[in-house]
C-alpha cells in the first residue's frame, strides 16, 4: 500500500541542519508548508545533539573570520571547497547570535557575561562557543521547541529510500519513504527536498554517531546519479571506548581533553607508547594518535578486548573526576573508573567529510534537491577541526532553507513522479522480505571487520582491492538474506537491513576513493604512499554512478581565495 | 558456562504480555544491550527505540524492573535481581509496540508550558552580557541540562492522575526560562503555568528528582514556579 501526498518542502534530517532549515524555510515564507521528516524522534536522533565540544565562531575581537578560514584550509589539507569554507566561517558568526537571541540557546560565558571560547585542538585561537561539555544538547534542544512551536508538518521515525525523478528526468519529484511506526510506504511529492539525514561513518568496528546513522542520504543521493567528493576522507577520533563483544557503548567517544590534560596511553603490557611514534606523546593530533594507536593494535600489543589503556590516575582521580565530570560519570555507569583505573580505548570513525558535491547555496546538480550538513562535501576538505562540524550543519541548514523557499518561488509546481522509478523502489525496499529469513548480525559483524582491516586508519594498495572484493561479496550474500515478514509495524530487523545495503553500497565508494588517491592527506593515509603530494596541484575526488558502475575521478581544487603558501593573515604574509 | 539473565519484555501493544528470554550476562553490559541481543540473537521481531547510546539524546528509556530509567547507561549488575530482568514500556505514555511509546504528548505539554524561548532581540544585536556568578544564571544552569527522555514524566504520580498535568520536565524547563533575562516571553508562560494542569497541580511527591537520569530537580524549579506565580498573582501580573 502506498499513500501519497505533496508538500512544498520536504526536509530529511532532524539535526542542526534540517531544523535550522525548517525554522529559516518557514521565517522566509509562512505560507509555504514544510514538512520534515526524520529516522527517529524529531531532533533526539542524528549527531549534532552528541556535539559535547561546540561551535567555532571568530566573535572575539583578537580573532578574526579570515583566521578562522585559515584554520580551515590548513586543518584540511587544502583540500576544501574554499567559497563553501569561506561562507561557513563568515555566516558562523551571524548564526551564533541567532542561536544565542532568536533560538534561546544560553551558552557560556566569560568572568565578564561575554560569550567564552575555548582552545580546541589544530586552532590559532579559542573559538569555540559551548554549554559545558554537552553544547549539541543545548542547540538541539532549544531547536526542537522552536520547530514544535511552528506549524511545520512531522514525519518521526519515517524512513527515506529512494529519490524519485520527475517523469522527464529533469528534476526531482519526491521522496519514498516508509513510514517506520506502521511499516507503510509513503511517497511525498516536494517542489524542493533537502537531504540532511547527517553520514556518520558508522560501517566501521568502532565509530561514535548514533546508531540510527546509516549512510542512508548518501547512498540515495549516488543511485540517482548525484556526484559525491572526498569519499575515501573519514576521520577517526583517537579514544573511544572499548567495552567487549555485544556492547553497544563500545566506540562512543572519551574527550580529546583527557590527552590533553596529561592522560597517558599504555599498550597490553601497560608500557607508555607515544614516544616511539611522536615527540608530542599523547598530546599529538588526533590522526597522529589514532595511527599510533591503530599501528600498535596491529603489533598485537593490546589489552583483553583488543585495544590499549588510557590512564588518568596519576593526575589525583578527585581532580579528574572534577574536571570530566560527564566522562567519569558516563564511563562508571557502565563499570569502568576513568578517574583511578585503567580504560581500554581504540580509534573510532567520528566524523565522514566526504559527501554530495553543492553549491554554496545548497543547491546539487539535481534540481530540486538540496544537501547541508554531513550529507554534503566540500566544506572540510581532507579533515574537520572539532567545532566546525556543527557550525556546518546549522549555517547550511539555515541557508538551505532561505534557498529552498526561493526555489519554490521560482518553481511552483513539482514534477509529476517517474511511475516506473517509484514502482522499481517500492520492490527495492521490500527485498529482504521475500527472501529467506538468515543471519543478518554475522553479516553486519563482518562489515565492520572489513573496513576496520581494510580500510581502515592505515590503508594500503593490497588491503583496499582486498577490501573491495569483499565487499562485493558481503553485498551477494546480503541480498540473498532475508528477514521475517510479519508485522511491519517498527520492524527494525527489516530496518537493520536496509542500514546494512546503504552501509555496503557506500563502503564500496569509499573503498574506490581510497585507492584512487595515491597520497596521504588529512584524515586519509597510505602507508603505501605516506607523502601528501604537491599542495599547488591538489585535486578531490569525485564518484558517480552512472548506468549501474562507479565511476571515480580526480578534479583539481580551485584556490578561488588563498593559494598554498598564501595566508589572508596579516602578519603571516609579513 | 556463562551465566545469563532470564530477561521478561513486554510484547505487543497495551493489551500485550511478557515474553522470557535467556540472555548471556557479559561483564560490560547495559539494559539497552540486553534488549539488542534478544532482537540480534533471539527474536528479530522485537521492537525498541534508541539513538545515541550514551546518554544525550533521550530517545531508549523504558521501565526495569518496575522503575524508569535511560537503559543505554544502566549497567546489568545494578537492576538484575535473582539473575532476573522485566522491562517494559515506559508508563503514563500509550505504548506503539513492545518497548516502544509514543511521545507526542510529553512533547506537546512541554509547548504547552510555553517551553520555547521568547526573543527579546535579533541576530543583528550583540549577545547579551550575562554574569556566571548571577543568581538568575545560576537557576537556570541548575535545570538546564534535561535531555527530554521522559523518565520524570513516567515516574510522577500526578501525570497517573490527572491527564491534565503538563508534567515535571515541561514545567522544569518553564522554570529556566522564567530565570532566563533574555526572555520576553515571562507573563504569558506564567499565566500557561499557573493554570490547570500546571504548576499548582503537583503534589511534590518528587518522584521525578528521584528518578532523573541527569540528578536534576524538577520539585524545586516546580516549587519555584509556585512561588513565582503567586508573586505575580499578588502583584495582579497575572
Amino acid at each position: 500500500m502506498l499513500e501519497r501526498f505533496k508538500t512544498d518542502i520536504l526536509i530529511l534530517g532532524s539535526g542542526g541542519a534540517g531544523l535550522f532549515a525548517a525554522l529559516h524555510a518557514h521565517q522566509a515564507n509562512p505560507s509555504l508548508q514544510v514538512t520534515l521528516a526524520t529516522k527517529g524522534l524529531l531532533g533526539k536522533c542524528g549527531c549534532t545533539r552528541m556535539v559535547q565540544g561546540g561551535y567555532n565562531v571568530a566573535l572575539n575581537p583578537g580573532d578574526s573570520v579570515e583566521r578562522h578560514f585559515m584554520d580551515t584550509i590548513e586543518g584540511g589539507k587544502w583540500l576544501p571547497n574554499q567559497d563553501m569554507a569561506w561562507k561557513l566561517v563568515t555566516t558562523a558568526v551571524e548564526r551564533v547570535r541567532e542561536l544565542e537571541n532568536e533560538i534561546g540557546c544560553f551558552f557560556d560565558r566569560n568572568a565578564d557575561g561575554t560569550l567564552h571560547g575555548k582552545a580546541f585542538a589544530g586552532q590559532t585561537f579559542d573559538r569555540t562557543v559551548h554549554k559545558g561539555d554537552l553544547t549539541g544538547i543545548e542547540i538541539i534542544n532549544r531547536l526542537m521547541e522552536q520547530v514544535w512551536a511552528r506549524p511545520v508538518r512531522r514525519l518521526e521515525e519515517h524512513r527515506a529510500v529512494a529519490l524519485i525523478p520527475a517523469r522527464d528526468g529533469a528534476s526531482l519529484s519526491g521522496v519514498l519513504m516508509i513510514d517506520i511506526r506502521t511499516g507503510l510506504f509513503r511517497f511525498v511529492e516536494a517542489k524542493a527536498v533537502l537531504l540532511a539525514t547527517g553520514g556518520g561513518p558508522t560501517m566501521y568496528r568502532y565509530h561514535t554517531p548514533s546508531g540510527d546513522k546509516s549512510m542512508d542520504g548518501l547512498a540515495m543521493a549516488l543511485r540517482a546519479g548525484v556526484p559525491l567528493r572526498d569519499m575515501e576522507m573519514v576521520q577517526f577520533h583517537p579514544t573511544g571506548l572499548l567495552a567487549g563483544v555485544d556492547t553497544r557503548m563500545t566506540g562512543t567517544v572519551l574527550e580529546e581533553g583527557l590527552r590533553g590534560a596529561g592522560g597517558h596511553l599504555l599498550d597490553g603490557a601497560q608500557r607508555r607508547f607515544m614516544a616511539d611514534y611522536d615527540p608530542k606523546l599523547e598530546r599529538a593530533t588526533r590522526d597522529v594518535v589514532s595511527r599510533a594507536i591503530y599501528a600498535e593494535m596491529r603489533a598485537g600489543r593490546t589489552t583483553p578486548n583488543g585495544g590499549v589503556y588510557i590512564k588518568m590516575g596519576h593526575l589525583g582521580p578527585e581532580k579528574v573526576a572534577k574536571q570530566f565530570k560527564g566522562m567519569v560519570e558516563r564511563c562508571a555507569d557502565c563499570g569502568f573508573d576513568l578517574a583511578g583505573g585503567l580504560v581500554e580505548v581504540v580509534p573510532t570513525a567520528h566524523y565522514f567529510m566526504g559527501g554530495v558535491v553543492c553549491d554554496v547555496d545548497t543547491a546539487t546538480g539535481l534540481p530540486g534537491l538540496f544537501v547541508a550538513g554531513e550529507d554534503s562535501g566540500g566544506a572540510h576538505g581532507a579533515n574537520r577541526l572539532g567545532g566546525n562540524g556543527v557550525a556546518n550543519s546549522t549555517v547550511f541548514g539555515g541557508i538551505a532553507g532561505e534557498t529552498m523557499a526561493a526555489w519554490v518561488a521560482r518553481n511552483p509546481a513539482s514534477g509529476e513522479p517517474d511511475e516506473d522509478i517509484l514502482g522499481a523502489e517500492l520492490v527495492r525496499a521490500q527485498l529482504p522480505l521475500t527472501a529467506k529469513a538468515g543471519d543478518l548480525n554475522r553479516l553486519r559483524e563482518r562489515l565492520l571487520d572489513i573496513m576496520w582491516d581494510d580500510v581502515g586508519v592505515i590503508r594500503n594498495a593490497a588491503g583496499l582491492a582486498r577490501g573491495l572484493d569483499k565487499l562485493g561479496a558481503i553485498e551477494d550474500e546480503l541480498l540473498a538474506t532475508g528477514v521475517p515478514d510479519g508485522d511491519r509495524a517498527f520492524n527494525l530487523t527489516w530496518h537493520d537491513w536496509l542500514n546494512l545495503r546503504s552501509l555496503i553500497e557506500i563502503s564500496k565508494v569509499i573503498t574506490g576513493a581510497a585507492l584512487k588517491r595515491e597520497n596521504s592527506r588529512g584524515a586519509h593515509y597510505r602507508e603505501d604512499f605516506p607523502e601528501a603530494g604537491d599542495l599547488a596541484t591538489s585535486t578531490f575526488t569525485v564518484a558517480r554512478q552512472r548506468g549501474g558502475r562507479l565511476e571515480i575521478s580526480d578534479q583539481p581544487v580551485q584556490f578561488t581565495i588563498v593559494r598554498p603558501g598564501e595566508s589572508l593573515l596579516k602578519e603571516a604574509a609579513e | 558456562m556463562t551465566n545469563t539473565i532470564e530477561v521478561s519484555l513486554w510484547r505487543g501493544k497495551a493489551d500485550g504480555r511478557y515474553q522470557t528470554f535467556s540472555v548471556p550476562q557479559r561483564e560490560n553490559q547495559t539494559v539497552l544491550d540486553v534488549v539488542t541481543w534478544v532482537q540480534r540473537n533471539a527474536d528479530p521481531t522485537l521492537s525498541y527505540r534508541f539513538a545515541c547510546r550514551v546518554g544525550m539524546c533521550g530517545s531508549c528509556a523504558m521501565t526495569v524492573n518496575g522503575r524508569p530509567r535511560w537503559t543505554c547507561r544502566t549497567h546489568t549488575s545494578k537492576v538484575v535481581e535473582n539473575g532476573r530482568l522485566e522491562i517494559g514500556p515506559l508508563a503514563n505514555l500509550p505504548v506503539i509496540k513492545d518497548l516502544t511509546c509514543d511521545m507526542q504528548a510529553f512533547f506537546e505539554k512541554w509547548q504547552k508550558a510555553k517551553g520555547v524561548f521568547a526573543p527579546s532581540k535579533t541576530k543583528n544585536d550583540p549577545i547579551e552580557k550575562i554574569l556566571p556568578g548571577s543568581p538568575p544564571r545560576q537557576a537556570a544552569d541548575a535545570a538546564i541540562e534535561c535531555i527530554n527522555c521522559a523518565v520524570c514524566f513516567a515516574a510522577c504520580d500526578t501525570v497517573r492522575w490527572n491527564e491534565d498535568y503538563v508534567g515535571p520536565a515541561a514545567l522544569n524547563r518553564a522554570w529556566t526560562l522564567v530565570n532566563d533575562v533574555r526572555d520576553a516571553g515571562n507573563r504569558d508562560r506564567l499565566s500557561a503555568v499557573a493554570a490547570g494542569g500546571g504548576c499548582h497541580a503537583c503534589h511534590s511527591h518528587q518522584s521525578c528528582q528521584e528518578h532523573c537520569p541527569k540528578a536534576l530537580n524538577p520539585t524545586a524549579s516546580i516549587a519555584g514556579l509556585k512561588r513565582r506565580t503567586m508573586q505575580a498573582y499578588i502583584r495582579r501580573e497575572l
